[in-house]
């Protein structure tokens, strides 16, 4: 029961701060909607009994992740466009399709043949680091090492791709060169 | 009532629903990355709903996927965010209506 | 006995040599050897004269027939290659390859030295072929090529001096006219296909059926359409051989060589449409309305062309008109279903209007082509041997006594006033006034040219008389234009000759045609060839009193102008209005009205497709977040279809 009353609160949350995601007008206000889902998603995840997996989702996701967007956003001006509208004569097409597709999937949904028991919430085995380094056990510590490579290749990527010229010009007039 | 299994698809539904809204309806290109980080959290919060539905054993792997669904989404994040900034800086501009070298 | 098929096959061979002859010298500056052209173009009609001469000799009563081979044979219709060589025909190929002959001998003189020598005489082969063709069938259809020949023929040679943009109208014109009587021809055809099959098209087979007594219901059933058939076919002879409506382009002919007046538009290819007549005399005998018609047009077509013939400059389109006339003379001789008195008058009147083609060709060779007759006169001391021949010829076309013309135009007068109690008298007086108007036109033209000072611009002693080559055939035409009428003069028993030869064909049809004609009890011969003597002696103390003494001034060229060119070019005005007019109004309408709406169907589904081409098109466009939509679209919609095709869930 009180499950379910902390479920229903982390939910409103979400929805409602995904909806200020959608509606919102400077991309930076969006940014701080999508961090405030992404906590009370990490609430749901600790309600439901993988707090590992919360704790890496506030870490990884909030608070690396979205900073990085946020910092993008700054340094690019990102709400240069203002003449850009929020909405128009697309969304007025996309917004059904949408409705229509929630509708066929939650169909589908409540139409397959699950078969477990769908409407008990068991209990825990939660995870923990140890679980991913384990290299008694069926462990994940080949697939952790696989995305340390992918991630370090990203980075690499993206310096590669970012970077300016050497010798070119400024972006602009007011910053001046640090070497 | 207790919390049912179901309850937490259709969040996680209507999450992808309004992240993919957000991707399709908005000319901000960041916005259109958000919506994108939006489903992928929705689509994560799918699977460990499902993977808690299983006996104790059987959930741990659903509950490893989304730690590799994460860093991914960080090393896309990542890689997108540097094309974004290759092409604000070719282009000037943020909509993405104006992104396209094709006439008509 | 030799076959028949030898007497086309002379002709066809020698216009296909001169025509390789012609071809190989056409690169040559000054063509083909003129001796050697010249031996063969006379060669093979001499060739087909004798051949035709040897069957005549041997010809049983009945005639020859000959099947040479099936044409079409398909169900609906079957045609034969055959030839028939009876009276009519031998009669008909005499005169025609004896008289082509000798044209062709005279034009080995008259067209020296012009550079188309060899094609000249390649298309006189091939007229010659097409001609005995016509007149040689069995049968309508192969009738019918003959007759497309004749007229090709004739295109061919009117428009001979190509270079020449008027001669080309006129070689049009003539092929023109024509082919509109074709269609007459042709419907007729198909008329005595629908009334009893296609073997009513041969001669003797038709003849048969319409005297079969047991076929009476089918021939009062198929009445109509006989008649209708009998006016088509007329309809067509009037194209060929030049009366009202279709006769205004043989005055426009006269724009070919003169051999080619002489032989085709004097002597054979236009007395086609008379011998057509005459072999189709069978169904006409039982139509006496369109034998109505017949004389009706034949007697009017004579009264104007002999009109329009006193009205003309030209010495040829003087002759031209005369033809027409005569021509007309020919039609209501057929018209009273007197058909072997108008096949006399074919006869005789070849040997005198060829005499005279070819004394006019003579005058205008030796004035250097001067063919105005207002501007030549007193040629009687320069060119003796010409004004003689043209002397005979004249004295035999306005009917003077012992001519060979008197005979036959004074049996078409006799034959005209016995047909009918009332008409016959009205049609005897409008064919004498066109006898007085005939010799008025005729002195006028003897006298213009012969008679008088000259009046013309050479220098007097360059007049010469015309080679031998052109002399001789004149000669022997002016023989025959004296003497061809006795033939018709009754020795022995009663009958004579000519008709003799002619009475197994045309004997039963006008027999025919009389029952039920009341027959009229008129003078005697003499009365009628006494009164005849005295129109054309009228004609010529007319003529004299007006043109000997004053001669009019030449001004501007040959054509008539003011009154004389309304009368003159009546016809022509007429098929302006009822042809020409018609035909650049549909023209006008096509192009303004039809084309537009094809252009303009096609326009729209040109458009149509453009427009589908665009809206497809705008799917691939630059808005990336449509195409993020769209993409989310199809997924839906495979999902929905799958769904709904009982799919995976």
């Amino acid at each position: 029961m009180l499950a379910l009353i902390y479920f229903i609160i982390f939910a409103l949350i979400a929805v409602g701060s995904a909806l200020c995601v959608f509606l919102s007008k400077h991309p930076l206000y969006g940014a701080i909607s999508l961090i405030v889902t992404m906590l009370s998603l990490a609430g749901i995840y600790g309600l439901l009994g993988s707090p590992f997996v919360g704790v890496m989702q506030v870490m990884v996701y909030a608070g690396a992740i979205m900073m990085l967007l946020a910092f993008v956003i700054m340094v690019l001006n990102g709400a240069n466009d203002n003449r850009t509208p929020r909405f128009d004569k697309v969304s007025l097409f996309v917004f059904p399709a949408l409705v229509v597709m929630a509708l066929l999937i939650a169909f589908a949904f409540f139409r397959a043949q699950l078969g477990f028991d769908s409407m008990a919430v068991k209990g825990t085995v939660a995870i923990s680091a140890g679980t991913l380094f384990d290299t008694q056990n069926f462990g994940y510590y080949l697939l952790v090492e696989a995305v340390g490579l992918l991630l370090l290749s990203a980075m690499a990527t993206a310096v590669i791709l970012a970077r300016k010229e050497i010798g070119s010009k400024p972006e602009n007039e007011n910053s001046e060169e640090v070497h | 009532m207790e919390l049912q299994a179901m309850y937490i698809q259709v969040l996680a539904l209507i999450l992808l629903i309004i992240g993919l809204a957000t991707v399709l309806s908005r000319r901000n290109v960041f916005f259109i990355l958000m919506g994108i980080e939006l489903a992928l959290n929705a689509v994560n919060l799918s699977i460990i709903g499902f993977s808690k539905t299983f006996a104790a054993a059987a959930s741990v792997t659903g509950q490893i996927i989304p730690l590799f669904t994460i860093a991914v989404a960080a090393a896309e994040a990542c890689v997108g965010l540097a094309v974004i900034i290759l092409i604000v800086r070719n282009q000037h501009s943020v909509d993405i209506d104006n992104y396209s070298n094709m006439r008509g | 006995m030799i076959p028949l098929w030898l007497i086309p096959l002379f002709p066809l061979i020698g216009s296909i040599v001169l025509a390789l002859i012609a071809l190989a010298s056409s690169e040559s500056k000054k063509g083909a050897d003129e001796g050697l052209v010249g031996f063969i173009g006379v060669l093979f009609p001499a060739l087909a004269f004798v051949a035709t001469a040897i069957l005549a000799a041997n010809m049983p009563e009945s005639g020859f027939r000959e099947v040479i081979g099936s044409w079409i044979d398909i169900q609906v219709f079957s045609a034969d290659f055959g030839f028939l060589f009876d009276g009519l025909s031998r009669t008909m190929l005499l005169f025609i390859t004896g008289i082509a002959t000798l044209i062709i001998l005279y034009s080995t003189g008259y067209m020296h030295g012009d550079r188309g020598f060899a094609r000249f005489f390649a298309y006189m082969n091939l007229f010659l072929f097409s001609m005995t063709v016509l007149v040689l069938s069995d049968s309508l259809p192969l009738t019918f090529l003959g007759w497309e020949g004749v007229g090709l023929c004739s295109y061919l040679l009117i428009g001979f001096w190509n270079k020449d943009i008027k001669n080309c109208k006129a070689a049009n014109k003539a092929f023109i006219v024509n082919r509109v009587g074709d269609v007459g021809f042709l419907l007729g055809m198909l008329a005595l296909v629908s009334v009893g099959g296609s073997s009513l098209l041969s001669y003797p087979e038709l003849a048969a059926w319409l005297v079969d007594p047991k076929m009476g219901e089918a021939l009062i059933a198929g009445m109509p359409l006989l008649s209708l058939a009998g006016l088509l076919f007329f309809f067509g002879c009037t194209g060929k051989s030049a009366q009202i409506p279709l006769l205004t382009w043989l005055p426009d002919a006269m724009a070919g060589p003169t051999p080619v007046s002489a032989l085709i538009h004097a002597a054979t290819m236009v007395t086609a449409g008379v011998y057509l007549l005459a072999r189709l005399s069978p169904l006409f005998a039982i139509l006496p309305d369109v034998l109505m018609v017949v004389t009706i047009v034949g007697a009017a077509t004579a009264f104007w062309a002999a009109v329009a013939g006193l009205l003309q400059n030209d010495i040829k389109k003087v002759l031209a008109y005369s033809t027409i006339s005569q021509l007309g003379y020919m039609f209501m001789a057929a018209g009273v279903a007197a058909f072997d008195v108008s096949i006399f008058h074919v006869f005789t009147h070849a040997f005198f209007k060829a005499a005279l083609f070819l004394g006019a060709g003579a005058v205008m060779h030796s004035l250097a082509g001067e063919q105005d007759m207002r501007k030549m006169g007193g040629l009687v001391h320069k060119t003796p041997v010409t004004a003689i021949v043209m002397l005979f010829a004249y004295l035999a076309i306005i009917g003077f006594p012992l001519f060979s013309g008197f005979f036959s135009k004074d049996l078409i007068l006799e034959r005209l006033y016995m047909s009918a109690p009332v008409s016959g008298p009205i049609l005897y007086g409008i064919a004498l006034l066109t006898a007085v108007i005939t010799a008025v036109y005729m002195t006028r033209l003897m006298i213009l040219t012969f008679l008088g000072k000259y009046r013309g611009n050479i220098c007097e002693s360059k007049i010469h008389e015309a080679p031998l080559s052109m002399t001789f055939p004149m000669v022997v035409l002016a023989i025959g234009a004296a003497f061809a009428g006795y033939f018709w003069v009754v020795l022995g028993q009663g009958t004579n000759c000519f008709a003799t030869w002619l009475s197994p064909v045309l004997k039963v049809p006008q027999t025919i045609a009389h029952i039920g004609a009341e027959s009229v009890e008129g003078p005697s011969a003499m009365v009628f060839a006494a009164l005849g003597t005295f129109a054309a002696i009228i004609g010529v103390f007319i003529a004299w009193k007006l043109y000997a003494k004053r001669v009019p001034a030449p001004k501007g060229d040959t054509t008539p102008t003011g009154s004389a060119a309304d009368w003159t070019f009546f016809f022509d005005k007429l098929h302006n209005v009822c042809g020409v007019l018609p035909t650049r109004f549909c023209s006008w309408f096509l192009d303004a009205v039809i084309n537009k709406l094809v252009m303009f169907i096609q326009w729209f589904f040109g458009a149509l497709a453009l427009i589908l081409g665009d809206g497809i098109r705008s799917f691939q466009v630059r808005k990336i977040r449509m195409q993020m939509g769209l993409s989310f679209a199809g997924m839906i919609l495979v999902v929905i279809v799958v769904a709904l095709c009982g799919g995976s869930f």
